[in-house]
């Protein structure tokens, strides 16, 4: 019992990490309705940036703003030459997918040509001391995640349903010609959409590069995980990022302890879940029913 | 080359007109009967990776291009035939021809299953779980190591006749041709092979089955109602092209000999999906040149670059794949087809220059995105 | 390009282009390569409520999204002196034209409330909250749901609900598009008499596309006839309503 709460406690700080990357998902999935599968590649991308400025000696808080500040230039950037001119990503699924792929290819290649192939390491944001809860250890770290995932998540409530900013943002998801017909610069907004949405992810590649060391295929598993969030918790709703990332975390760590066949693919479970949630309910635990829509 | 352009555009047939349609495909075979003769084997052996790539890009462009669905998944296709491939010949003792075609039943099933769950999820949502598929692929080939050989590797061996006593050996594609080298005879089959499934779907696509595949991505609503059975459609169409990539990867087990996990990742499917949408999607030859295409550029250009910026060529690859969709949303293909008609266009439009109207006149600045022809 | 060559237009009426609120002159649109409009010549001045009448596919959609720069034009746009041809529709707005589309266009997944307040993402002024609570109380079936999806309310109170959001930009110029599109006749005159009473209070002027005309012709001064994306006929609308041939041959009543 104590061996499956450790495992599960393990699972739910994994699980907050994934929170995270899915919370950037679910900002461009709710301000542009497309599904970025450049998202972790990008979130990679400015966790070097953390890295870079952190080896440069900076104070970890202050490279961790940059990575983000960074990212969200790269976001805005990529949104700009390369997602808004190709157009709706609901009429054409086929070339924004393609786009998105060729943002994985890219930045994936100027990470190495930048940072080379090393793995590179990065101490903890919250070190590497543990507490013991129910008998049980777990460390600062994945404690400093669920923490900062909630401050995350309180934040985008905020913007999402107290600012003009944010209702603008959620009109332009829901329906941009409308948006557009009340004033809202819609290319705009989208472009912040994406800015936001890497910034959140160098907070995920900042908590994750510890535990996997920091190269450039850092998140390509990590994605998978991500996706199945958002798929489990709705891709349009904040909350179900969260549920969703917990329960994948969770089910990651679990799954494969007991049931030998996932011994070696955490990743299976996580594919199953996505699987059966897009069968069974495509709109997710949160989400709108709008999904089918597609 | 302009002279094929006006005949492809003219309406009249006549007997030159049909001269000058042909003449280009006997250009093109007679080069590619003569291209293995004039490169060193170790070109004649990437021919054949190519080759391999091209298959499995055509059966990826039956689903994406014609039928419209997205899988990023193929690579894992192209895998499960390699391996099916290779597990045949080393365990049963399989005839290695023999092999490739019961790969291509197992990717056909396989297809269908993954292709039972494309019925509810489309668009984005099928490329992400094509997508999960294509990343879980090479960790199940890990999980499976008692089969697979795990990240140590399949070597693809065969019981064959060594010093006078049958052993298992690896396997070779022997010449039976004297003065045809190993590789200039693989070459030669391979070739047969590719021609044979681009002459296949060529044929599907012109029938009446070919439009039903066009009907249910154009408007599924539409074709539904029209009695085409979409449901079916869609599935076997997922079968078909999974079974293609199949035999792509087949004979790329035959090929190389040994099969690694690392060979199936999601970057191979990424360079199938690369090679259609580079070519031109919904075009029959588009995967051929978009596979030539992307083996020139890995195995000829980057070869070139120097050690230290091999890296650049994802970077390349990515920004190709994204100018492309921006300009030429057809590719390789749609952009020739483009110039051609704007050619032709402007040809009749002096022809007819004594009247008023002319073609078809674009009303402003054309809208933000390029429409893709996909 | 070309097709504004061709528009020779039957509304020409010499109208002097100073002072006009908005002033359209051989417009042109379509969608890809077909061409929908042939060079649509309008105006409408300050206050005024014009009516551009036509049947099914005329072309009046396309008039009013050429207009507010939803799709790309040609010819010329001048909306309070200025060519704005070219502008997206958010800069237009901000100029003082709203445009209430085809279909409500409500946004379904934001509240009745959230509605009227996205609205106003022009405005900063002080004024947007008591605007609100006065459309609630003009409209108090829109009270009522404030909290509730604007896509769960009927065909007429969404109608509503995007006429009321679009005033809360405080237009100078009101777009609309055949408001009475789906909504059964009594609540069609419902919403014609609520627009009545605030073009005649508030001093908006009213571009108003419709197919149902002797409706239109009530509430409208002058009237355009479009057909097959040309202007054919234009006057007073008492004028049109008069006349039993125009009213036969053109609108199909
Ligand atoms: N999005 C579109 N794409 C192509 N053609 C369109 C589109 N919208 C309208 N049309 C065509 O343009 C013509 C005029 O349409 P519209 O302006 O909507 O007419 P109305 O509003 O007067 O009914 C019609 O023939 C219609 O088929
Ligand atoms: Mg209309």
């Amino acid at each position: 019992m104590k061996d499956f709460l450790q495992i599960l406690l393990v699972g739910i700080g994994d699980g907050a990490v994934y929170a995270m990357l899915g919370l950037g998902l679910v900002v461009i999935y709710r301000s542009t309705g497309l599904l970025n599968f450049a998202q972790g590649e990008m979130a990679m991308f400015s966790t070097f940036i953390v890295w870079t400025m952190w080896s440069l000696g900076l104070p970890m808080w202050l490279a961790i703003l940059g990575g983000m500040a960074g990212g969200f230039c790269v976001g805005a950037l990529v949104h700009q030459v390369a997602v808004r001119p190709v157009g709706d990503p609901h009429e054409k699924p086929l070339a924004v997918v393609i786009v998105t792929i060729g943002l994985f290819l890219g930045v994936n290649g100027a990470a190495q040509l930048i940072w080379g192939t090393l793995d590179r390491s990065m101490p903890p944001l919250f070190g590497r001391g543990q507490v013991t809860v129910f008998g049980v250890a777990v460390a600062w770290q994945k404690i400093g995640a669920v923490i900062v995932l909630g401050v995350m998540v309180l934040l985008f409530y905020l913007l999402f349903q107290h600012t003009k900013l944010g209702l603008a943002m959620r009109a332009v998801a829901s329906n941009s010609e409308s948006a557009s017909l009340v004033g809202i610069p819609v290319p705009r907004l989208l472009m912040l959409g994406w800015g936001l949405a890497a910034a959140v992810g160098t907070v995920a590649g900042v908590f994750i590069a510890p535990n996997l060391g920091l190269g450039t295929n850092l998140m390509q598993l990590t994605l998978i995980f991500g996706f199945a969030a958002i798929t489990l918790g709705g891709f349009d709703s904040l909350v179900g990022a969260v549920v969703g990332g917990f329960v994948v975390g969770a089910l990651s760590s679990v799954m494969p302890r007991y049931i030998t066949i996932f011994e070696k693919m955490p990743l299976a479970p996580a594919f199953i879940l996505i699987l059966a949630v897009l069968l069974f309910r495509p709109e997710g635990l949160f989400g709108k029913k709008q999904v089918t829509r597609v | 080359m302009s002279n094929t352009v006006t005949a492809g555009a003219s309406v009249h047939r006549s007997p030159g007109d049909w001269a000058l349609k042909v003449a280009p495909w006997v250009v093109l075979f007679v080069i590619l009967a003569i291209v293995p003769f004039q490169f060193p084997s170790f070109r004649v052996e990437q021919f054949c990776f190519w080759m391999t790539l091209a298959i499995a890009a055509c059966g990826l462009n039956l689903l994406t291009g014609y039928n419209g669905q997205i899988s990023v998944g193929h690579g894992a296709l192209f895998g499960i035939g390699a391996y099916t491939t290779g597990i045949l010949i080393t365990e049963f003792g399989v005839p290695l021809f023999g092999a490739t075609v019961a790969s291509a039943v197992v990717c056909f099933a396989a297809g269908i299953l993954i292709g039972l769950p494309a019925l509810r999820i489309k668009g984005l949502y099928l490329a992400l779980v094509t997508l999960a598929v294509a990343t879980l692929f090479p960790l199940l080939l890990e999980q499976f190591s008692a089969i697979t050989g795990g990240s140590g590797g399949l070597q693809i061996t065969s019981p064959q006749l060594y010093r006078g006593e049958m052993r298992e050996r690896p396997i070779r594609l022997e010449s039976p041709v004297a003065g045809l080298e190993n590789d200039q005879w693989k070459y030669f089959v391979f070739l047969g092979i590719t021609v044979v499934i681009f002459i296949l779907s060529r044929n599907l696509i012109k029938s009446r089955v070919g439009r039903s595949l066009v009907a249910v991505r154009d408007n599924e609503v539409a074709a539904e109602s029209s009695g085409i059975p979409v449901s079916q459609v869609k599935i076997v169409t997922f079968g078909l092209s999974a079974a293609i990539a199949g035999i792509g990867g087949s004979l790329f087990a035959l090929d190389q000999g040994q099969l690694y996990p690392s060979s199936f990742t999601i970057v191979l499917s990424i360079y199938i999906l690369v090679a259609v949408v580079v070519g031109g999607a919904a075009s029959i030859i588009g995967p051929a040149i978009g596979a030539v295409f992307y083996g020139l550029f890995s195995d000829v250009i980057v070869q070139q670059m120097p050690d230290r910026i091999q890296p650049a060529r994802a970077v390349i690859l990515g920004v190709l794949l994204i100018l492309l969709m921006l300009l030429a949303p057809g590719g390789i293909v749609g952009g020739f087809r483009t110039l051609q008609a704007k050619w032709s266009a402007r040809r009749s439009s002096t022809h007819s220059s004594g009247l008023a109207v002319t073609g078809p006149s674009v009303t402003g600045p054309p809208a933000a995105g390029p429409e893709v022809t996909a | 390009m070309s097709s504004a060559g061709d528009g020779v237009s039957s509304a020409g009426d010499g109208v002097s282009s100073a002072g006009h609120l908005l002033e359209v002159k051989t417009l042109g649109a379509g969608y890809g390569i077909v061409e929908v409009l042939f060079g649509v010549d309008l105006v409408v001045d300050q206050g005024e409520v014009v009516v551009v009448l036509g049947a099914n596919g005329a072309g009046k959609t396309t008039t009013l999204r050429a207009i507010s720069g939803m799709i790309a034009a040609t010819g010329q746009v001048t909306f309070l002196g200025e060519s704005v041809l070219g502008r997206r529709p958010d800069q237009l707005v901000k100029r003082g034209m709203a445009h209430v589309p085809q279909g409500r266009g409500t946004v379904t997944s934001l509240t009745v409330e959230e509605n009227l307040r996205i609205g106003a993402f022009v405005r900063s002024d002080e004024q947007i909250e008591s605007d609100i609570e006065q459309w609630f109380e003009a409209f108090p079936r829109l009270g009522e749901r404030r909290d509730q999806l604007a896509g769960s309310m009927s065909g007429g109170e969404q109608q509503m609900l995007a006429i009321a959001r679009a005033l809360m930009s405080r237009p100078k110029l009101l777009l609309l598009d055949e408001p009475s599109l789906g909504l059964a006749p009594l609540v069609t005159h419902e919403v014609f008499d609520r627009l009545r009473e605030i073009s005649t209070s508030t001093g908006t002027a009213v571009l108003l596309v419709e197919q149902n005309a002797n409706l239109a012709l009530d509430f409208a001064a002058r009237a355009y006839v479009l057909e097959a994306g040309r202007i054919v006929l234009s006057g007073n609308a008492a004028d049109l309503q008069g006349d039993a041939a125009i009213q036969k041959a053109y609108l199909g009543v």
